[in-house]
């Protein structure tokens, strides 16, 4: 039993050993911290890369910042990281929400401690942070697909959207607007067709399934709009591979699409849009580091310098219909065969 | 059938202090106390202040632990009660925004729950030949995909009087709530398994099902009873997960039973049934969640803490499988 | 009639492949006549060719009495080590990327092996552990990137070739051949059915039980390989939670957890009737958030009938000997 016991210590110190020589950060003072949606994912890996690139520049080091990826894409997950923030005392925490509600507990607790609160990528309900790092705004998403969907099916016809989840917020929020923006000028879009909502929960198997099934089910689908970046990777490759002549835009990063990206009948996808992750990141850098230092407050009409980047400086606008604030990155940019190999290995 | 047979239908075997301590259980609290300095000097944020501050959201997931202990005793295994979590926090909610008072909203949740694990537990004994595991994976997506109609697209639901479940997040001096539901809850499921005849034939149905059927215990109801409970807890989880996301949404309580298996497990409870107790279970369970909270305060890579846990599961059992080979040698030598 | 009747009720796979045949016409009904086409059923194949191959290791596995809850993690483990050789540009034959993928899934098979036979850990804990480790390994040397499009270019090829049909087709050739007409199936099936019996009558149980455990490990790296392939990328959160998939392919094909049961032409059954719900739901009009309530009833459904075909199996079995 004796031995069991030394064993098991041995373990627990290896363990230890493990822990300390893994990645791990020196944590004593550290200000600012930045909570990605979920690890293991390339999208939030280049907006953690910017947050690190921008905090750089404003002349920190690896020891003033904190950057956390939660063990899986859930509320949960990003509530325990949180925690361990706050237990860390943290000046500002700006995070990329994966639920609108969810985090308000936790999140009024991190306030009562005076950590700065702000969001980028996913929002959380205003009452719950100081402002909102928008990667673009919502009209302009929406107005920039629905009209790539107009361009690709020649102005009339079927045409069906593949998203994440059905509960993926930003997804729901760009869908919703784009039927809006087509409810709401029927002589230009009168003619175009939703055929279906789809979710392929931004898996790539159950994406190609349900890319399979709404060829299937619509044979006259002209076009294909995939607001997300696993969803339109698999849809691309399904209609590729096909040899489809069905045509595909949406939301994408350029290093996952190149391949796919073309004008002639060899490419499934013309052209697709995305802002740039990095910019994201370090815009929340930014303003995390204006927030502590007290040079905005988080009310609409605040202005803060963001370093070198090319919209600096930068306005909190207010969100339409109510006078909670935003940053907005700028209008999402287009990815066609002419850019795309300049973009693929940046982002 | 062989190894599991020979062993523990006396539930309380007489135990020395000394050989209480040189037990597994011993070990845990060893390892428990080595998990402690750790953190502690690993990170200066590592006080019991902040422990007991992120403590809530494990401490909900610790209320199963206990009723899977039973199961697993059992030999048996329920992966559904992530997913009754779900369920249970999502009706306490449409029930608490339908203006219900708190304590019938508690109640329902409470119900939710015991009417899930009751299913899995009349599934399971309307046809004793179906593996648990399968039934309660088919439960495990039913349920969630219940919680996923109701919550329809949007997939989440806010607690609209989050004031309403102040009283589960309060402290009591540093202490909060769920941390006394934990040891109430544990003092309870301990005495019954290592006291109550209940306790006793969970053991006699874990080593052994066809003798335990034979010496005339109602194998059919005490499953019914210890499934009922796993979901009855789940629903009490949800309460307190209820707490700190002020909500429901449609990955509430994901793979929480994974979590608890392991909890079980590292604290010495064989998923072959017939052995462990609880207390070993909640002490790894505390071990576990101290561990995460460390390792969360020095940043580390999530994927390594993940690691890290795999890695102490096979090596606690690998430990205690190569010392019983070792005293089965003995006593063959011996005879 | 009577006779007919007794042999569909009294054999499980063709009861199975009724139940299939129903299923598969119904469908293709509801979704208008579009399910039977010759591009459809490749789909179905291929899109879940990943669930069949690594069925046949679970099959095997569970004769034994065990299960491998680590299996995606391995699949991960194999397959984003493949996409990240390609993504670095280091390696882009194809068949060498396989063999690696496959080595990987072998290794990590054999630890699992060595640690239930030699180390008498029960199947479910050592594969939870191991399923948190592989996992694990897969996000570590990810480092958050994932292998795609540009990447995996001539890689990916070969999925959208006939290879991924013809592996299937090897596998479950090879499969077939081994568990009903070689010594190593035999002894796989008395390891399940009595363990001791077993041991007593001559098998070396824990070289059996290395080498059922260490297959079922190079079908999941065979697995990560072709999930690369066949979707064009890799990610380290890649088929996450499909392990319990495989194994209720392999309980619908009316393998018994508790071992010694089970064949595989039902195996392959199974799987192709999961395949066919996983195909089917997003094809005839259910509004997506059903679909998951709708899959679990499927499952729950299938095993309770299996149960009550086996009863009555039983059942007449016992008549017959009464006579």
């Amino acid at each position: 039993m004796k031995r069991i016991i030394s064993l098991i210590l041995v373990a627990v110190m290896a363990v230890a050993l493990l822990a300390s020589c893994g990645e791990t950060t020196t944590t004593t003072g550290a200000k600012y911290a930045l909570v990605t949606k979920a690890a293991g994912n390339a999208y939030n890996e280049k907006e953690a890369e910017g947050f690190k690139a921008a905090m750089e520049a404003a002349g920190l080091t690896s020891s003033d910042y904190i950057i956390r990826h939660p063990e899986q894409a859930t509320v949960e997950a990003q509530i325990a990281v949180i925690n361990s923030l706050i237990s860390q005392g943290v000046k500002s925490i700006a995070i990329a929400a994966n639920d609108p509600n969810a985090l308000s507990s936790v999140l009024a607790d991190a306030k009562a401690k005076g950590i700065k609160i702000l969001t980028l990528d996913s929002d959380v309900a205003p009452a719950d942070r100081l402002t909102f790092c928008n990667q673009a705004g919502v009209q302009q998403v929406a107005q920039a697909l629905i009209d790539a969907v107009l361009d690709l099916t020649g102005g009339e016809g079927d045409y069906a959207i593949l998203s994440a989840t059905s509960q993926a917020t930003n997804q729901n929020a760009w869908i919703d607007a784009m039927k809006a923006i087509a409810a709401a000028d029927s002589a230009k879009y009168g003619k175009l067709n939703l055929v279906e909502v789809a979710y392929g929960d931004d898996e790539p198997q159950k994406s190609t399934d349900q890319t399979q099934a709404l060829l299937q089910k619509y044979p006259d689908l002209k076009v294909i709009c995939a607001p997300t970046t696993v969803g339109v990777a698999a849809a691309a490759k399904v209609l590729q591979d096909k040899k489809s002549t069905v045509k595909l835009t949406g939301l994408g990063l350029p290093s996952e699409m190149a391949e796919y990206i073309g004008n002639d009948a060899d490419h499934s996808c013309p052209y697709m849009f995305l802002w740039n992750p990095i910019d994201l990141g370090k815009l929340a850098a930014y303003a995390s580091i204006a927030l502590v230092d007290g040079k905005i407050t988080g009310a609409v009409g605040d202005k803060f310098e963001a370093g070198n980047m090319e919209n600096s400086p930068y306005t909190l606008t207010a969100v339409e219909g109510t006078n909670a604030s935003e940053i907005i990155l700028g209008a999402p940019f287009k990815f066609d065969p002419s850019n795309i190999g300049e973009w693929k290995s940046v982002y | 059938m062989a190894g599991k047979s020979g062993r523990t239908i006396s539930a309380v075997p007489q135990k020395s202090i000394l050989k209480r301590l040189l037990s597994w259980e011993g070990a845990l609290v060893l390892i428990f106390i080595a998990v402690l300095v750790m953190g502690r000097i690993m990170s200066p944020y590592f006080t019991l202040e902040n422990v007991l501050r992120e403590m809530p959201k494990y401490l909900a997931e610790i209320l199963i632990v206990f009723p899977m202990g039973f199961v697993l005793i059992m030999g048996e295994i329920d992966i559904s009660v992530g997913s009754i979590v779900c369920l249970s926090a999502t009706v306490a909610c449409f029930a608490g925004n339908a203006g219900l008072p708190f304590p019938l909203v508690m109640l329902i949740c409470l119900l939710t729950g015991l009417a899930c694990g009751l299913l899995n537990g009349f599934i399971l004994t309307r046809w004793p030949e179906l593996p648990p595991m399968i039934v309660t994976l088919g439960t495990q997506i039913i349920f969630r995909g219940i919680a996923e109609v109701t919550l329809g697209s949007g997939g989440s639901l806010s607690y609209v009087n989050s004031k309403d479940l102040g009283i589960l997040s309060k402290t009591l001096g540093p202490f909060p709530v769920a941390f006394f539901a934990v040891l109430i809850a544990a003092a309870i499921f301990i005495v019954v398994l290592s006291t109550s005849t209940f306790g006793r034939k969970l053991y006699a149905i874990g080593s052994n099902r066809t003798a335990a059927k034979y010496a005339g215990i109602k194998v059919s109801k005490i499953r019914l009873i210890v499934y009922g409970l796993a979901g009855l807890m789940a629903g009490m989880c949800a309460l307190f997960i209820l707490t700190t996301t002020f909500g429901a949404n449609t990955t509430t309580g994901q793979n929480y039973e994974m979590d608890v298996i392991a909890m079980c497990v590292f604290g010495g409870i064989a998923t072959t049934g017939g052995k462990g107790n609880l207390f070993g279970a909640l002490i790894a369970g505390f071990s576990i969640v101290c561990l995460r909270i460390a390792l969360g305060l020095i940043n580390t890579n999530p994927q390594l803490i993940l690691i890290i846990i795999g890695l102490l599961l096979i090596i606690s059992v690998l430990i205690s499988g190569i010392s019983q080979m070792r005293g089965k040698k003995l006593k063959k030598k011996k005879a | 009639m009577k006779a007919f009747l007794r042999k569909i009720t009294g054999n499980h796979e063709v009861t199975l492949g009724i139940i299939l045949v129903v299923l598969f016409i119904v469908v293709d009904i509801l979704s208008g006549f579009k399910f039977h086409g010759l591009e459809n059923i490749g789909d179905i194949f291929k899109n879940n060719a990943l669930t069949l191959i690594m069925s046949l290791g679970m099959l095997c596995v569970l004769i034994t009495g065990g299960i491998d809850i680590s299996i995606t993690g391995t699949l991960a483990f194999a397959g984003m080590t493949i996409g990240l050789l390609q993504k670095y540009n280091i390696i882009h034959n194809t068949l060498l990327l396989f063999v690696i993928a496959v080595a990987i899934g072998g290794a990590c098979g054999l630890i699992n092996g060595l640690i239930i036979a030699k180390g008498k850990v029960s199947p479910i804990i050592c594969t939870l552990g191991a399923m948190y480790i592989y996992r694990g390994l897969a996000y570590v040397i990810s480092n958050n990137q994932w292998a795609s499009g540009e990447d995996v270019t001539s890689f990916s090829k070969f999925g959208n070739s006939a290879g991924p049909y013809i592996i299937l087709a090897l596998a479950f050739v090879i499969y077939f051949v081994v568990m009903k007409w070689t010594p190593f199936g035999r002894k796989v099936y008395a390891i399940g059915s009595n363990r001791e019996a077993a041991r007593i009558s001559g098998i070396n149980v824990d070289r059996v039980e290395i080498a059922v455990y260490t297959l079922m490990g190079v079908l999941a790296g065979l697995a990560g390989a072709l999930s690369v392939s066949i979707y064009g990328s890799a990610q380290p959160n890649m088929q996450t939670g499909k392990e319990m998939d495989v194994i209720a392919a392999c309980v619908i094909g009316g393998v018994a957890m508790s071992g010694g049961r089970g064949t595989v032409v039902g195996t392959l059954l199974g799987g192709i009737f999961y395949a066919v719900v996983y195909k089917a739901l997003p094809l005839v009009g259910l509004e997506a958030i059903w679909q998951n309530l709708i899959k679990g009833v499927i499952i729950l459904g299938v095993v309770i009938i299996n149960v009550l075909t086996q009863r009555a199996m039983n059942r007449q079995a016992l008549a017959r000997r009464e006579i």
